[in-house]
């Protein structure tokens, strides 16, 4: 989801991806750690908003994993 | 221990699952359509008041095109808060049509003005002609982020 996006609402992934608040944070606290994904935090109004990208990196690694996922298909 | 190698169902699901999370990127993207829909929409209305003769200059047309482009920010202001994502394709086509938009207007205003399509004494439709004109990177731009929804 994040490939597609250029930056996407902490919320509005979990709920496409039907995961709860803790396991997304969870994923994505390994992810910005490995320096795949960033993490932006901020306010529209009074509530707050976390936004979420890949990174360079994270779209090369994701580049070549489906690469090799759609080796395997082949 | 190592990871097992998927397999080529789990490849292909995989796959498939790329393409659903891709397709809702891209319908978060008509937030985006609907911005530029709020700004069509204001220049459409605020050309059809300018193009009635018995309105030209009144207080009433003053008023009505005020109104306008306020609903109009305020619409995508509302619509703008409420972005969850955009694609990077998607936010691209929204501010080249904005960019697109401005440039083209500078262009049918300045030869409207050149040729005096718009002058003292030509008929109010003039205005909406050229505003109509004006719009078409908008119903472009409108169009290209309605096409990205399947």
């Amino acid at each position: 989801m994040l490939n597609a996006a250029e930056h996407a609402e902490f919320g509005f992934v979990r709920d496409n991806v039907e995961v709860t608040d803790s396991v997304l944070s969870k994923q994505m606290s390994a992810l910005e750690h490995a320096g795949y994904v960033k993490v932006k935090k901020g306010f529209v109004g009074k509530r707050p908003r976390t936004w979420l990208s890949l990174t360079k990196d994270g779209r090369r690694r994701f580049a070549r994993h489906m690469n090799a996922l759609r080796e395997i298909a082949s | 221990m190592t990871e097992a190698q998927p397999t080529r169902q789990d490849a292909v699901a995989a796959l498939a699952e790329v393409g659903i999370r891709a397709q809702q990127v891209r319908q978060a993207d008509s937030h985006l359509r609907w911005m530029l829909l709020a700004l069509l929409a204001a220049y459409v209305g605020v050309a059809v008041l300018m193009s009635l003769p018995r309105y030209r200059g009144s207080t009433f047309a003053a008023a009505g095109i005020i109104a306008m482009l306020v609903l109009a920010v305020a619409f995508a202001i509302v619509v703008g808060v409420r972005i969850r994502a955009y694609s990077r394709a998607g936010i691209r086509l929204y501010f080249g049509t904005i960019i697109a938009f401005n440039l083209w207007n500078v262009v049918v205003t300045s030869a409207s003005i050149a040729t005096r399509f718009w002058a003292m004494g030509q008929p109010s439709y003039h205005f909406g002609i050229s505003e109509a004109v004006g719009v078409v990177p908008l119903v472009i731009g409108v169009w290209l982020l309605s096409r990205r929804r399947d």
